[in-house]
């Protein structure tokens, strides 16, 4: 067994490809960020050697300050409310017995389908003060909540963290019902055998089963949020101010409104740092049973 | 007979959420037919009062459709192919396969996702350029490839990781070497992630706008997304044109998600019950 | 599930071949470098890349104008577009970082002095004599045809362009609200206006250079140099016009002058409510005045900004002003003169384009005299151009604005101060940090 699986050619034609790839197309870019964001540079001219001078800056930038607040923030929306949405239609889907299920199925996940611009105008739509649904279904239900959704600037970031915790739960839907499908169904007979009812079948043998994909649901949805850019991009420019400011958002303003390009980069950089981070901190509290990991 | 109106309460749940999820298709075809006072200010919401074919006609013809088209076709289906192939045989590599520092190897290839497109865009730009990629197809491919691998490889690794040892031993005793199990018995198990990921590599690359517009240089090998640029100004954007070209950009994909979801489910559903 | 794997398989093999037909060699470009010298003699075609705005009416028109009108100049010339992306420079920053540079392409203020000092912009002193395109120059465009430094880096088409603030008669006069032409007759308006469910001013400050725009319109009240003072580090954002313009805004904003949720509306939104008279003025660059008077014809008119107590000198100081964008040409094209030529040529069609087509007499170049407007100027422009003479001074778009990261501070803080609970202290306070860290 162990020369099967430790296979030396198998391991080189295996992973080789994939690491050089990626070594080339993406690691190399992220050591530049590095590199780069020790220098006062626009991106184009030679630049002059800063050493830590950037980095120094960030802590005195509000706009830097904002956006990595914002991105714990945007992160903990999305991670909340997908992992338990995702969770409640996969298993929903996977255990009741009910029509139209594969219509629904398809459903979920189409919200994923549509570019990212056409959900922001809708939802832009959605939020608008004067004209949107949301206001007008408080209105309707005859709640006094009327909000300027996204022009406050304490609420703008949830709104618009919202719409993309809305927008991408299909894909963990979807990644969460493949796991399902690819658990073998003899696990749930002798479960139903003990007479247990589906949703405890699926407490103590889906979902711990399923521990690696809610990990990696974990890590996506996480740096997902601290990485966020494009949303606010369409939705709001960062605004109001700076107030939906993200690290990307705070390293693009830098590198391509304000052409201080190593100074965007140091941002670029702790927003690396801080998911590496995450990532590791999600292994550690969800280690996984080594058995299972079998090495 | 309270269990029944709950299970009742829940279904109606699932469908509510289903109707929310569909709208925005509904919404969007709506709003392609609309002129921006309708979008913004009149009527956000409702049927066109007219419906505007003119926004379609537009978007016809300010930018090459059937090339665009193309282009993405070939690029999406290029970055899919490879990105599966790479990323299915080291997700094995380091998830089953037994050999010092493979979790640091997983971390590293990981370390794609924490990295922003916007702070990369020059230096992979830059790499493009040097390898002479500018004038094909590859210009795109590769990067994207490249994008996608954190991600696909940190689902493989999650199936890969939860199967019984058992599969390989199995294999193994029948006299079967490391290269026969994996594509004989490995890959067929973990089909549902395959089909999964390459529905997601597949709009990944398809929606892809920031590579797209620093990386095509040639008019000739643009990509759907960009045909966005010729409705957006500086100061005022023709919304209902550009919800056109949104709609000729989705719409097959959307079509052939719900074609290859149904085909995918019921070969699922057949290899589940010769598994079963 | 086999059917689906062939399915599959095919398509791979489609996309396959596909790319390989993409990848075929080009033999068309390897002859073109030698045929430059003698363009004179026999014309050899050549196709120049363009990157140049084309959205809207106001960048197709003047573009197809100006191809056609090049059709006819240099028949053996073709421009190859590369439509410009709404991307904050990015794509031309990645174009002149991996030396994939257009020969033409559209330049802002701030990116000339980025794309100086790397070498990426070619100098058009010679150009600008040779073309005959300083010749026709306005005299008031000077300021933006030229750099800092003295030369020429790219063939400017827009001129002095203006913030105004538009409004309609019909509304004041139907409430009996007098034009304000000082701040306390403005609040007295938006009293009145508010107590009547009319939106006193519209605004789509969604747009940070539109909320740059507003705050500098008032601060050219306390000082006609407005923002380009903080951009020169010639004062202080501590100093006391920056506070007192901030204190008035803040003071008009909290008394209702601007409609709710101002900072999430888009122009589009904006210019809806000031078109269905449901706000009484608007504020947007000269350039409405066209759409303005299609809209609500004679009832429409701009006003001077209202004088702040004190400082009724400055009542003709304007905010705005011209921005020395324009056509830029590579340093690195394989034609650079001839693009050179070309640039200035397209720069001159525009100005003809936007005057003849799009009643804009404001222009960086002086073209009155070689083509007639289709159609009559509308009456605000008619009393714009006639008033040039009287304005005193103007200011600088936040594109026209030459330190990049006051500008984005100047964006961002602006848009700020619209939002209620946001201080002038901290508006004053991070401006001071930028202008400080500048000098």
């Amino acid at each position: 067994m162990k020369k099967f699986f430790g296979n030396p050619w198998a391991i080189a034609l295996f992973t080789l490809p994939t690491l050089l790839l990626f070594s080339v197309m993406v690691f190399y870019p992220i050591i530049q960020v590095f590199y780069r964001s020790l220098f006062d540079w626009n991106g184009l001219s030679a630049g002059t050697f800063v050493g830590m001078d950037n980095y120094v800056r960030l802590l005195d930038d509000k706009g830097f300050q904002v956006g990595n607040l914002n991105g714990f923030k945007f992160g903990a929306v999305i991670t909340v409310f997908q992992l338990t949405m995702a969770t409640l239609l996969a298993l929903s889907l996977s255990s009741m017995r009910m029509k139209g299920k594969s219509i629904l199925r398809v459903a979920y996940f189409i919200p994923v389908v549509l570019s990212v611009t056409v959900v922001c105008q809708l939802w832009l739509s959605i939020y608008n003060a004067d004209t949107g649904l949301l206001n007008r279904a408080f209105a309707f239900m005859g709640i006094p909540f009327k909000q300027n959704w996204l022009a406050d600037r304490h609420v703008a970031i949830y709104a618009i963290a919202f719409v993309n915790a809305w927008q991408w739960t299909g894909y963990q839907f979807a990644l969460i019902l493949a796991g399902v499908k690819s658990i073998p169904d003899s696990y749930f007979e002798a479960a139903k055998i003990d007479g247990a009812s589906s949703w405890k079948a699926h407490r103590f043998i889906t979902i711990p089963l399923l521990s690696e994909t809610y990990k990696f649901c974990l890590v996506v949805s996480i740096t997902g949020g601290i990485k966020a850019f494009t949303e606010m991009f369409i939705m709001t420019g960062g605004g109001p101010g700076n107030s939906t400011y993200t690290l990307t958002y705070t390293m693009y303003s830098a590198a391509f409104r304000s052409a201080q390009f190593g100074y965007g980069l140091a941002a670029a950089a702790v927003l690396v740092l801080e998911c590496l981070l995450a990532i590791i901190l999600v292994n550690k509290v969800f280690k996984t049973d080594p058995a299972v990991e079998g090495a | 007979m309270k269990n029944k109106l709950l299970k009742w309460l829940f279904g109606g749940f699932l469908w509510f959420y289903a109707a929310i999820s569909l709208y925005p298709l509904v919404w969007m075809v709506l709003y392609s037919f609309k002129n921006n006072d309708e979008i913004f200010v009149g009527n956000p919401f409702g049927l066109p009062k007219v419906w505007r074919i003119d926004n379609y006609i537009k978007a016809w013809t300010n930018y090459d459709v059937p090339q665009y088209f193309l282009n993405s076709l070939v690029v999406a289906i290029a970055t899919v192919c490879l990105t599966l192939a790479l990323s299915i045989t080291f997700a094995y590599a380091t998830s089953r396969m037994r050999w010092r520092g493979k979790g640091l190897v997983r971390l590293y290839v990981a370390l794609g996702m924490f990295v922003p497109v916007q702070a990369v865009l020059i230096p992979v730009a830059r790499l493009v350029n040097g390898f002479g990629l500018t004038d094909s197809h590859l210009a795109l491919i590769f990067p994207y490839t490249a994008f996608n691998l954190s991600f696909a490889t940190m689902v493989f690794y999650a199936f890969f990781v939860g199967l019984p040892v058992e599969l390989e031993e199995a294999a193994c005793i029948d006299g079967a070497n490391i290269f026969q199990t994996f594509f004989k018995v490995m890959i067929p198990t973990v089909q549902p992630a395959i089909w999964t990921l390459a529905i997601f590599t597949f709009l990944n690359s398809w929606n892809e706008f920031l590579l797209a517009n620093v990386l095509v240089v040639k008019p000739a090998l643009k990509t759907l997304p960009l045909g966005v640029l010729f409705f957006q100004g500086q100061f005022t954007t023709d919304w209902g044109a550009m919800g056109a070209t949104m709609v000729i950009a989705s719409l097959p994909t959307v079509l052939l998600y719900i074609f290859f979801s149904n085909q995918v489910e019921k070969a699922l559903t057949v290899s589940g019950a010769v598994k079963g | 599930m086999k059917k689906i794997t062939a399915l599959f398989l095919a398509l791979c093999l489609i996309s396959g071949l596909a790319l390989g037909c993409q990848k075929a060699p080009e033999p068309v470009a390897a002859t073109e470098a030698q045929t430059e010298a003698t363009t004179e003699a026999a014309p050899e075609p050549v196709t120049l890349r363009i990157y140049a705005q084309y959205a809207d009416d106001d960048t197709k028109i003047p573009y197809d104008y100006a191809v056609a009108e090049l059709a006819k100049a240099y028949p053996h010339v073709t421009l190859e577009l590369d439509v410009q992306a709404q991307d904050d420079g990015q794509k031309l920053q990645t174009y002149a970082a991996t030396g994939n540079l257009p020969d033409i392409f559209q330049v802002g203020a701030a990116q000339i002095e980025t794309f100086k000092e790397s070498g990426n912009i070619m100098m058009l002193d010679d150009a600008a004599k040779s073309t005959g395109y300083l010749d026709l120059a306005h005299p008031n465009a000077q300021s933006i045809i030229y750099n800092e430094d003295g030369h020429i880096y790219a063939f400017p088409y827009a001129g002095n362009e203006l913030v105004m603030w538009y409004y309609n008669k019909a509304l004041f006069e139907q409430y009996g609200v007098k034009v304000p032409e000082t701040i306390d007759e403005l609040k007295t308006a938006i009293k009145t206006f508010k107590e009547n469910d009319i939106i006193p001013m519209s605004i789509f400050a969604k747009e940070k250079w539109i909320t740059t725009a507003l705050y500098d319109s008032i601060l050219t009240r306390y000082l006609p140099e407005g923002i380009v003072a903080l951009d020169k580090a010639k004062a202080n954002a501590t100093d006391e016009p920056f506070k007192q313009a901030a204190n008035t805004l803040k003071e008009l904003v909290s008394l209702g002058m601007l409609p709710e949720g101002a900072t999430n509306l888009n122009y589009d939104q904006a210019a809806a409510l000031f078109y269905e008279g449901k706000a009484a003025m608007f504020i947007n660059g000269q350039w409405e005045i066209e759409g303005s008077t299609a809209k609500l014809g004679d009832k429409v008119d701009w006003m001077y900004y209202p004088v702040a107590p004190g400082f009724e000198g400055n009542a003709k100081a304007l905010s705005g002003g011209g921005a020395a964008g324009g056509y830029a040409v590579s340093p690195h094209s394989e034609h650079k003169e001839l693009a050179a030529e070309v640039a200035a040529f397209i720069s001159q069609k525009y100005c003809e384009a936007k005057y003849m087509k799009r009643s804009n007499p404001i222009l960086a170049l002086d073209i009155t005299d070689l083509v007639t407007p289709e159609k009559e100027l509308p009456a605000m422009m008619q009393k714009l151009s006639d008033e040039m003479g009287n304005i005193t001074s103007t200011t600088k778009f936040a594109w026209g604005l030459t330190q990049p990261e006051f500008k984005v501070a100047m964006e961002d803080q602006s848009q700020f101060l619209l939002t209620p609970d946001y201080t002038t202290d901290e508006f004053i306070a991070e401006l001071d940090k930028v202008v400080q860290r500048l000098k």
